[in-house]
């Protein structure tokens, strides 16, 4: 590890958030590709903030969006062009440091449990996603994957369905019936 | 467990099976608020829906979806199954979407279950505007142009309508229109001298009228107010107003249409006998609101005429995106 | 007499006195889990206490009111999460105290000073709510406007790394903060004619993303790793620490009341212009800011809790909510039966002085509760980061939906998350984002209102600003700040320190 690295050794960079990763003299893999990325995505929004009203007047609502997006695009290409000049660290590869095939992995889980939330619903999602998690990760028997994915879910299910009535989308489980249905057992009881 | 789980199925597949209207409700309802925590139609909506459960005999789960004046709800609503299980609870603006270039939806795509309630809107100003009524209010506009500052909520607020029919009514206020994200922080302003005058609905500003912190200048409505009997009507100034008085902003219940038409009776009974309970009625009249409590097609009707009076008032004070026309509602 | 009565009503009625008791130590944990918020929380119960009589409901109200807001501090220090935005400068030296196995002496220290915090907030309350309110009124459109620039320029001491890089996330989080109908003439921004961008993007998911699943992400590289053990023997911090910090925190909480007592400015503003406060006041930290100084962790949780007391201000004075909290607040006195408004305070003072009793008890059990629960706390950080990875992906997915119910809201959730991660990578800091994010409405729409009402003469605003005694001192400190932080200032006292060191 490079002795100029700024993060903790064991955090492997960006420790919290009031010391970000990265190093100050030279840049990482791909640093340079995702500052050129930032000074084109605020160059497009300070484009589409000149469509919002243009230069209508000081009060518009485009006003603010133009100079904040017009921050954005200098302090981007700024950034850019230190970058650039900058070494290359030659200790890391972005494959190894910046994205390597667990977080790919991850990025690509959520991005599955984004589309199959609304059709399949969120209780069947999230335990497929627990259960194939907790598996590659831990690397344990079926037994303590499916036992640690029922109990938490069953917490996390229980706290926001029951306690909090956040409408969680049922997909194809037939969830609201089962509440109610416990419910009437309930009030049949009490 | 597993016991219960075959009854859970069981009970699944006979409320499949079983006349819909006459086990309904047999799950929990979503009732989606159109505004934030805290707000009027958040208010009213928490406070009658539990006299509604009991009537019902069910659970409905209220839930606020905020978000783009309202249009977020209202289309989530509009795609939701038309079962009877989701209902929205939203105020009048959606009728005022099409006209304002908001949403191609609005209420046409909803039955009305109940109107609860309508406020009425009345004029405050600040206690240090120099003018004390109507008639010097519009004496000062006139020997100060562009002097005194309104508060506003936005296009197709209360106070943009408000607004729109002073100048109609008076001709052409040269005014400034400060505008704000809803009549709460507007009032708060006035206070402090943000602004001078606010067109406000009464149930907002009620309390601080009655602690002398703002002074009432007067009420849009035809009757004088039972809670306020002192502060004058505005037709008391000029008759015109009778055109367009009375008005207000509501509050109500829909379902989607093509809700079975059994369901929709159930609910609408629920609701007609929740808005009867003495505590709520005592509620909206500490607040200031005029019950109404009216459903099917005396809601239809008020729907359509409410709409019809503000899309082409805001038109011909060339407030609209789109004409009322281009939408099929015809001129009052 | 009578006022004293109804101060004590809670310890003379013990059900009520249970319900707080209850409702803070909820709160803690609602406050602890980003996505439950105390809105929410509070919104629910609207319901649920609906057929109660009053005074329990609001026990219950003001208990988890109080939890809540110190709760969001717990996974904020443990797990690099803010359980709630105005717990976001906590993390910043909370996390690297836990990562030093120090997480108990951080609660410790935390629950003592939110404690202290909430006291003085609740003092001013009972004591000079009227005259706080009036002050709160004073403030006009372009003063709201000048405190909004005054928070934006803590991007200087929220950034450690690039001072450039600082700048560019603060500005993109003012426009993440644009994105949607803008509130105030219903104008299209950054919505590419997509309906999903009507809405905007959730404050909350932004945070919830960037801090919670960019973390999460981070620390898949760790995954075999073992945890920091965590020391938790020395928790209650001792009198001297106290004493210590007891001029900052004074400071802090007068912060945490007047930011509080503003319509329209909340705990999470407040707790991030106190953490800039400490870090000007501070000239030598025993330990640096953003490696785990106490102050870092004395001033936001001081503020954040001083803020609760500053909100119930205008609600009790003037019937106006000091935040959302508040709001729902109102709403529950309404349905009650009461008419909160300036009347509130001639007509029934009881319920002003059980308002404040029930704060103070509540204040009381979150010093008890937060105290005696760290050890089960701590062994969060000791569970095996396989199954707290995934848990904390799952518990920002629900999170994010939960705040408006909103599955769009998971979808910015995670494409933040992906971001952040990017951006912890190559140096850029997160807090400002989230800076930007929370001030964007209060610089845009007070910017917008300020230029409206001088009918877009940018002449008389300034001749505005600056015969107003309240916008000139705010403007010259705005002045001042921005100055000490230029570049070129910058440069030089670097300089001068290099020479120094070397």
């Amino acid at each position: 590890m490079d002795t100029d690295f700024r993060g903790d050794r064991d955090h492997h960079d960006g420790t919290s958030d009031a010391t970000p990763g990265g190093y100050p003299q030279k840049r990482r893999p791909g640093e340079l590709g995702f500052a050129a990325f930032l000074s084109g995505a605020s160059l497009f929004l300070l484009y589409s903030a000149y469509g919002i009203s243009g230069f209508e007047s000081l009060s518009a609502p485009g006003a603010v969006p133009m100079a904040t997006t017009l921050v954005m695009a200098v302090t981007a290409l700024l950034i850019t062009l230190r970058t650039a000049q900058q070494q290359r660290v030659t200790s890391e590869t972005l494959a190894k440091d910046i994205l390597p095939g667990t977080v790919v992995m991850f990025i690509g889980f959520l991005t599955v449990f984004g589309v199959l939330l609304q059709p399949l619903g969120f209780v069947l999602t999230a335990a497929l996603f627990l259960l194939v998690s907790i598996k590659v990760l831990a690397r344990k028997s079926w037994v303590y994957t499916v036992g640690v994915t029922i109990a938490s879910l069953a917490i996390i299910w229980l706290i926001f369905r029951v306690v909090f009535t956040v409408l969680l989308p049922a997909g194809i489980l037939p969830e609201a019936e089962f509440i109610q249905l416990f419910r009437n057992l309930v009030s049949g009881a009490a | 467990m597993s016991r219960r789980l075959i009854g859970a199925f069981i009970a699944l597949g006979l409320s499949a099976t079983v006349s819909l209207a006459q086990e309904y409700p047999t799950k929990e309802i979503q009732g989606i608020i159109q505004w934030g925590a805290g707000g009027s139609t958040d208010t009213v909506m928490r406070s009658v829906t539990p006299h509604a459960e009991d009537v019902l005999s069910g659970t409905i789960v209220m839930q606020n979806m905020t978000g783009a004046v309202g249009a977020i709800a209202l289309n989530y609503v509009a795609a939701a199954k038309a079962d009877g299980y989701t209902l929205l609870m939203g105020a009048e603006n959606p009728l005022l979407y099409k006209v304002m270039g908001l949403g191609d939806k609005d209420y046409s795509e909803f039955v009305p279950i109940n109107i609860l309630a309508r406020g009425t809107p009345i004029l405050v100003a600040n206690n240090d505007a120099p003018f004390d009524d109507y008639a010097g209010m519009l004496d000062f506009i006139a020997k100060n142009p562009g002097e005194l500052r309104f508060g506003a909520t936005g296009p197709g607020g209360l106070p943009s309508v408000i607004t729109a029919m002073m100048n109609t009514v008076e001709g052409d206020l040269d005014v400034i229109a400060v505008p704000y994200d809803g009549d709460g922080p507007a009032l708060t302003a006035l206070q402090s001298g943000a602004i001078d005058v606010m067109p406000a609905v009464l149930g907002a500003s009620i309390e601080s009228i009655r602690a002398g912190a703002i002074k009432p200048i007067a009420i849009f409505d035809v009757k004088q107010n039972e809670k306020l009997p002192e502060v004058p009507l505005v037709t008391a100034y000029n008759e015109d107003y009778k055109t367009y008085l009375p008005w207000g902003p509501f509050f109500g219940v829909f379902a989607p249409k093509g809700t079975p038409d059994a369901v929709v009776a159930k609910l609408s009974d629920a609701y007609a006998q929740a808005a009867k309970s003495p505590d709520f009625i005592e509620l909206m009249d500490n607040r200031g609101f005029t019950m109404m409590g009216i459903s099917g097609a005396e809601a239809t009707e008020f729907l359509s005429k409410w709409q019809q009076g503000t899309a082409w008032l805001l038109q011909d004070a060339g407030l609209t995106k789109a004409s009322p026309e281009d939408f099929g509602i015809k001129r009052p | 007499m009578d006022t004293l009565l109804a101060l004590l009503t809670v310890f003379t009625q013990p059900q009520l006195l249970v319900l707080v008791g209850i409702g803070t130590f909820a709160g803690i944990y609602i406050g602890a889990i980003p996505g439950l918020s105390v809105t929410m929380a509070v919104s629910i119960l609207i319901s649920f206490t609906f057929s109660w009589d009053v005074y329990p409901a609001i026990s219950l109200m003001v208990g988890i009111y109080m939890g809540g807001v110190y709760g969001g501090s717990r996974t904020a220090i443990l797990l690099n999460i803010p359980g709630a935005p105005s717990a976001i400068a906590t993390a910043m030296d909370g996390y690297p105290m836990a990562q030093k196995g120090e997480a108990g002496q951080a609660i410790g220290v935390t629950t003592v000073m939110s404690f202290f915090g909430g006291l003085i907030g609740i003092l001013v309350l009972a004591i000079a709510a009227p005259f706080v309110s009036d002050f709160a009124l004073t403030f006009q459109p372009r003063d709201y406007m000048l405190l909004a620039v005054l928070g934006i320029l803590l991007v200087g001491s929220l950034s450690s790394g690039s001072l450039v890089k600082g700048i560019f996330a603060g500005a993109f989080g003012i426009a993440i903060g644009a994105v949607g109908r803008d509130p105030l003439t219903f104008t299209e921004r950054f919505t590419f004619d997509l309906q999903i961008m009507e809405g905007g993007i959730s404050f909350i998911a932004v945070m919830i993303g960037m801090f919670g699943v960019s973390e999460a992400l981070l620390q898949l590289q760790n995954v075999t790793m073992k945890a920091v053990r965590q020391k938790i023997d020395k928790i209650v911090p001792s009198f001297g620490t106290i004493k210590k910090y007891l001029p900052l925190s004074l400071q802090t909480s007068t912060i945490g009341v007047i930011i509080g007592a503003l319509p329209g400015t909340g705990g999470d503003i407040a707790a991030l212009m106190a953490y800039d406060h400490a870090k000007r006041v501070t000239k030598n930290p025993q330990v640096p800011f953003g490696k785990g100084a106490m102050e870092g962790l004395v001033a936001p949780e001081t503020a954040n809790n001083a803020a609760v007391g500053g909100a119930f201000i205008p609600m009790m004075t003037l019937g106006i909510p000091g935040d959302a909290v508040t709001a729902i607040m109102i709403g529950a006195l309404f349905i009650h039966g009461l008419n909160p408004g300036p009347m509130l305070m001639v007509d029934q003072p009881d319920m002003f002085w059980f308002i404040v009793g029930a704060l103070l008890t509540a204040n009381v059990f979150m010093l008890l509760f937060g105290l005696t629960g760290i050890r089960i706390f701590t062994k969060i950080v000791e569970m095996p980061r396989s199954i707290i990875i995934p848990l904390i992906l799952l518990l920002s997915i629900v999170g994010a939906y939960a705040v408006n119910n909103s599955i769009t809201d998971v979808y910015w959730m995670l494409g933040f998350g992906v971001f952040g991660y990017f951006m912890r990578h190559y140096g850029y800091p997160l807090g400002p984002v989230i800076l930007g994010v929370i001030l964007s409405r209060l610089l845009d729409d007070n910017w917008r209102r300020a230029i409206i009402s001088e009918r877009g003469d940018i002449g008389r605003f300034f001749e505005g600003v600056i015969t107003s005694p309240l916008s000139l001192t705010l403007f010259v400190a705005v002045l001042m700040i921005f100055i000490s932080q230029t570049p070129l200032w910058a440069t030089v006292k670097k300089r001068l320190f290099r020479k120094a060191e070397s």
